[in-house]
């Protein structure tokens, strides 16, 4: 009897086991990554990056949304093939998930330093071949690759900005942006110091990723506006935003979800009350355009203290406005 | 009076002898060593799980989980627990029944004495493919997601092969050392001197002689497991990779089915044709 027993438990776990890869390997169920918030690739950005961006490139590709939008304004595959043509990159079908960082340059000068970590499939060697063609050169880093181009020097300087480079950091992760930025990357994978030790950023995170988000961004405010040289008087007339994240689920429909915190209540509420402002505008507009009422009848506008939230859903019936430049008759 | 007519077909017969035989194989004091070896990666797998669980931040290498994984499979079960096996209950399938003084009830039992090493090679089967394939799925699932890089459901086709090869691998040492217990009068010495002497020499000696191997084969499908040409010194990195050329995955498994096929025979044959003295 307990020979069967044995036997039964035995077969038990074997299919059990197998059953779930085989449903996780076929419906992509989100893996239990019990202690991990966010992409892996996170543990490549640095931890003073100001702004963390992701897409779930693969998922909005293949969305339906998308697809409107391709049949609506079939020129942005132009845009497309010429990437592809000089990287060697078909982002539609190699590219499945994008990282992307900003941070502030030292001293607070200029735009600030970007790196955009993209996983998928590459053809390294074409991409190398590509990039030589443009005048790239090829330097190692800690026993990568990092092929290196330089930006345009503009009229009237000596030196141009930031050196823009390429390296891959593992099969099929490129770290794309400047160049000191990848290398920090590179530094970054044999220790800490990532994005992931910024206990601030990894909580406003924690919020924002659930595993189901098609795309998501947080930060500081203040990094977007920094070095843009802005005027007294309208830098004066920004809102008091110190922390923001959006997140978004694309599919048939898309679906917005944006938080800012202030640096005071008083600020949080004004912000609410610029934000309730617009909607009123906004609906008082859409009054003629009832194609827009169901997007607007889902904005919600919330928040207590100093945060301010606010999330819409866009439903599929709005991108029927979009034209669809297929069925239009052409110019001669 | 005609008996041949009269005895049970070679495949009736190996089922009884399989259903006499699982049990004693599995509840045998054998069965105590192969509980170590199948708990003891599965509690090994554990601590960089929970080293995962606790200390996240701590794993820079996104796939050091999924590595981990491939390691355990060619060190621990591919290169030790499946020949050990192999050898500890292949050897002592006729050995055993012999020492026990057991096997002159088998043998003047009407059944076909090829019967009996077929019998309990399927016991022998049963009993390890259910303890072994368990264990290294547990194993593959605590590993592979630690590192955050990749996922089961993206490894899952490795898992499936990994499954397979050493399902084909305990079929293949088994009936190697069901035919050594059948032939050999000291089988368990001669079983791990093939598995710790014949086979890891084959990584040095040139020629065809490696293709009497069973590790030969059995490598060529789990490529993922063997360690990188940059590991380490040239020599651990041959000795740790095995074999220096393998043969296609097609060609692997042909070349464990004809293993199989031919020491089955063989072992059925030795069973049938020797006289296998009882020591008073």
């Amino acid at each position: 009897m307990k020979t069967r027993y044995f036997v039964i438990a035995s077969a038990l776990v074997l299919v059990v086991g197998i059953g779930t890869g085989m449903v996780a390997y076929y419906v992509g169920v989100p893996q239990l990554g019990v202690g991990r918030t966010g992409p892996a690739e996170l543990r490549y950005v640095p931890a003073d990056a100001a702004v963390v961006a992701y897409a779930d490139v693969h998922t909005l590709m293949g969305s339906e949304i998308r697809q409107r939008i391709r049949q609506a304004m079939p020129g942005q595959e132009n845009g497309q093939r010429e990437f592809k043509d000089q990287t060697g990159i078909d982002i539609e079908h190699d590219v499945d998930r994008v990282v992307a960082c900003l941070e502030p340059t030292p001293g607070g000068a200029g735009e600030g330093r970007g790196l955009v970590l993209a996983r998928g499939r590459f053809d390294t060697a074409r991409l190398e071949s590509l990039m030589r063609d443009h005048g790239a050169t090829i330097d190692t880093y800690k026993g990568k690759q990092l092929i290196i181009e330089a930006p345009p020097v503009p009229a009237g300087r000596v030196n141009g900005g930031e050196t823009f480079a390429v390296l891959f950091i593992e099969p099929g992760l490129a770290a794309v942006g400047s160049e000191a930025l990848v290398r920090r990357a590179v530094d970054l994978q044999g220790g800490s110091g990532s994005i992931t030790t910024n206990d601030e950023l990894m909580n406003l995170l924690r919020g924002v990723d659930d595993g189901t988000r098609t795309m998501w961004a947080v930060g500081r405010f203040d990094a977007l506006a920094q070095g843009h040289e802005l005027p007294p008087q309208i830098a004066s007339q920004l809102p008091a935003i110190t922390w923001f994240s959006v997140s978004g689920r694309v599919d048939s429909a898309v679906s917005a979800s944006i938080r800012a915190d202030t640096r005071d209540d008083a600020a949080a509420k004004n912000l609410r009350d610029v934000v309730q402002g617009f909607i009123g505008l906004a609906r008082l507009q859409a009054s003629a355009r009832p194609e827009f009422k169901a997007a607007l009848d889902s904005v919600q506008l919330g928040g207590t203290g100093k945060t301010v939230t606010l999330s819409f859903t866009v439903p599929p019936s709005a991108f029927d406005l979009l034209p669809n430049q297929a069925s239009q008759p052409r110019a001669h | 009076m005609n008996t041949s007519s009269r005895q049970p077909s070679t495949a009736f017969s190996a089922a009884r002898i399989f259903e006499l035989s699982l049990p004693q194989m599995l509840w045998s004091r054998r069965s105590i060593l192969l509980a170590l070896l199948v708990c003891g990666p599965m509690a090994l797998a554990t601590v960089p799980r929970g080293a995962w669980i606790i200390r996240p931040s701590q794993f820079t290498d996104a796939t050091v989980g999924f590595d981990i994984y491939g390691l355990m499979i060619w060190l621990l079960y591919v290169r030790f627990i499946v020949p050990v096996l192999g050898v500890f209950y292949g050897t002592s399938m006729i050995a055993d029944e012999v020492e026990d003084k057991t096997i002159t009830y088998l043998f003047t039992r009407p059944i076909q004495r090829r019967a009996v090493i077929l019998g309990k090679y399927a016991a022998y089967l049963v009993c390890t493919l259910l303890l072994v394939l368990p264990s290294a799925m547990i194993v593959f699932f605590l590993l592979v997601p630690v590192g955050g890089g990749t996922s089961i459901g993206v490894q899952f086709p490795v898992l499936i092969r990994d499954l397979g090869a050493l399902a084909i691998g305990l079929a293949a040492y088994g009936a190697v050392f069901a035919y050594v217990g059948a032939r050999v009068r000291r089988p368990l010495l001669a079983g791990l001197a093939f598995v710790f002497g014949w086979e890891p020499a084959m990584v040095v000696i040139p020629g065809y002689l490696k293709r009497l191997s069973v590790a030969y084969y059995l490598q060529a499908l789990i490529p993922h497991a063997r360690p990188p040409d940059d590991a380490g010194p040239p020599l651990i990195v041959v000795a740790l990779r095995g074999l220096l050329e393998e043969p296609s995955a097609l060609g692997a498994v042909v070349g464990l089915a004809v293993i199989i096929g031919l020491c089955l025979w063989a072992a059925g044959r030795a069973v049938e044709q020797r006289e296998y003295v009882l020591e008073q």
